[in-house]
């Protein structure tokens, strides 16, 4: 009975998610050339290389822009109460719910040369002339920024909630300073939630592609760009699946790490 | 107290960065002019006219409304199944399936769309509903056995036995005491597994071929080529969808 209710789901699966992945490891190692050709020509070249390193390099700081924009807005939650608070949970819910190609399309609509924040920039005389947001490496930090802060917010509020109250009120009956209070008490216990953000919004980073693909030059690829760019316009496609072969063997280090010390599980119930 | 008002005046900024720029797709789509402008100049409908007036948007709504049908009534069949079957299992089995569920959330979703377009051709799927039903049900199908599993929480074993006891079939002790209890989770299942399969970009792109372009690959496919005002009726209009369908399924779930 419990077979029959599961096994529907799983065989769907193998068939159409683990199947494909193992015949796209297949072909990563089924070149003409040889096994490790295509890995050969990823890794031994530094054009594709620098792919790899740009997109370790804005992970990371999305990530750290993330948690940095993540924190205090968590905190301001848990001050909110009644129809406040359930606006701002639906301020954070609410781009959850529209499409990436929407959120990245606003983006392009905003920073473009002649576009609004342009125009605002150069009419109060901030700046000369208009900066150029997009194509490039600043439009596609504020774009993925913008996708992923709810997954940096909703853990780190979930964390905050459950930290108690009267620790605080101890510690400051102990006479400890407010920044005191934060630094030994609050902050330590906001930990869990921090790292559980930054380990989702890292991971979701890895392989971002419609926002980078539409605000990114082609002097910054990253690895989901070059993966695009490989199999729709090259057309090596042994050399697309090494690359994410590749990918997905980054993804899998970086959670084996993490998840020693995060319980991923907490993220997702989160949402 | 200075740390409260640091608090309220900087998340309140953050919240205003989340919510204000997706709306301004709103208003771009009312401009007049052939070039988007914000705030427009002079007002119109002029673009909405044209996106109902073109055949290839018109399909593109429609591919996109069958695909998000099939994948949500899919997803929901094989993960509420499933999400029963699994608060069954116990200990490591158990958690290897949930992992197995889960993994699509966590495998790059670029990494899976190359998969599926090299498989899919050798199978005859791309450029098909069939095909970006199947894609879609790989990230519908988690949202469905998580929201399922957890409103199983709320369902006492003792209410099972005891519908057995008194001599329910297995048919009507599903439909009598389980169903009501899952079904708030199912609906929100449902809710969250069609919104994002209509929203799909990128296994789509991949997938959709000139066949069954669906309203988010017509609109990647246009933002590439030209920067028209349309685009921004479109984006409006999946933003409108959005909330009508998640205003449907919760009124649908209180009702019941």
């Amino acid at each position: 009975m419990t077979a029959a209710l599961v096994l529907p789901a799983m065989l769907f699966l193998i068939l159409c998610f683990v199947a494909p992945l193992l015949a796209l490891f297949k072909l990563s190692v089924t070149a003409e050339q040889g096994w490790q050709w295509a890995y050969g020509q990823i890794l031994g070249s530094s054009v594709y290389l620098r792919v790899f390193w740009n997109t370790l390099v804005i992970a990371f700081v999305v990530t750290v822009l993330s948690v940095i924009l993540a924190y205090p807005t968590a905190y301001l939650l848990t001050l909110l109460k009644g129809w406040k608070l359930a606006l701002a949970i639906y301020g954070v819910l609410f781009p959850l719910w529209i499409s990436v190609l929407i959120r990245t399309f606003a983006w392009i609509l905003l920073l473009e040369k002649n576009g609004p924040v342009n125009r605002l920039l150069v009419g109060s005389g901030l700046t000369e002339s208009p900066i150029q947001f997009l194509f490039n490496n600043t439009g596609v930090l504020i774009g993925m920024v913008h996708v992923l802060l709810p997954y940096a917010i909703l853990p780190i509020f979930a964390n905050m909630l459950r930290i108690d109250g009267r620790l605080l009120l101890a510690s400051d009956g102990l006479a400890a300073s407010p920044w005191m209070t934060f630094r030994r008490i609050y902050l330590p216990l906001s930990m869990p939630g921090i790292s559980a953000g930054a380990v989702f919004v890292f991971l979701l980073s890895l392989g971002f592609f419609i926002t980078p693909a539409l605000l990114g030059g082609i002097n910054n690829l990253t690895v989901a760009m070059l993966i695009e760019l490989l199999v729709n316009e090259r057309l090596i496609w042994s050399q697309a699946a090494a690359a994410s072969v590749l990918l997905l063997a980054a993804v899998g280090a970086f959670l084996a790490v993490t998840t020693r010390f995060v319980r991923l599980g907490a993220v997702l119930e989160a949402r | 107290m200075r740390t409260r008002w640091a608090a309220h005046i900087f998340g309140s900024a953050v919240l205003a960065f989340l919510m204000l720029p997706i709306l301004a797709v709103v208003p771009a789509s009312f401009n007049h002019q052939t070039f988007i402008r914000l705030p427009p100049e002079t007002w119109s409908l002029r673009w909405y006219g044209r996106f109902f007036a073109d055949r290839e948007w018109l399909t593109s709504l429609w591919t996109s409304f069958e695909v998000a049908v099939i994948s949500t009534l899919l997803s929901v069949a094989l993960g509420t199944a499933a999400a029963i079957g699994l608060a069954r299992l116990g200990g490591r089995l158990r958690a290897l399936l949930t992992g197995l569920v889960l993994a699509p959330m966590i495998v790059p979703v670029i990494v899976t769309a190359v998969a599926l377009y090299y498989l899919g051709r050798y199978w005859g799927l791309t450029g098909t509903v069939l095909g970006l039903s199947i894609a879609h049900v790989l990230t519908c199908l988690p949202f469905v056995v998580l929201n399922v599993g957890v409103s199983l929480r709320a369902l006492d074993p003792n209410w099972l036995r005891a519908a057995e006891g008194l001599g329910a079939s297995p048919a009507r002790v599903f439909f009598t005491v389980t169903l009501p209890t899952i079904l708030p989770g199912l609906f929100g299942g449902a809710a969250f597994s069609f919104i994002s399969s209509f929203d799909e970009v990128t296994m789509s792109i991949f997938l959709a071929g000139i066949t069954a372009k669906t309203l988010p690959v017509k609109m990647w496919e246009t933002v590439r080529l030209e920067f028209t005002p349309v685009l921004s009726v479109a984006s409006t209009l999946l933003i409108v969808l959005t909330i009508a369908t998640f205003a449907a399924f919760r009124v649908a779930g209180r009702r019941t």
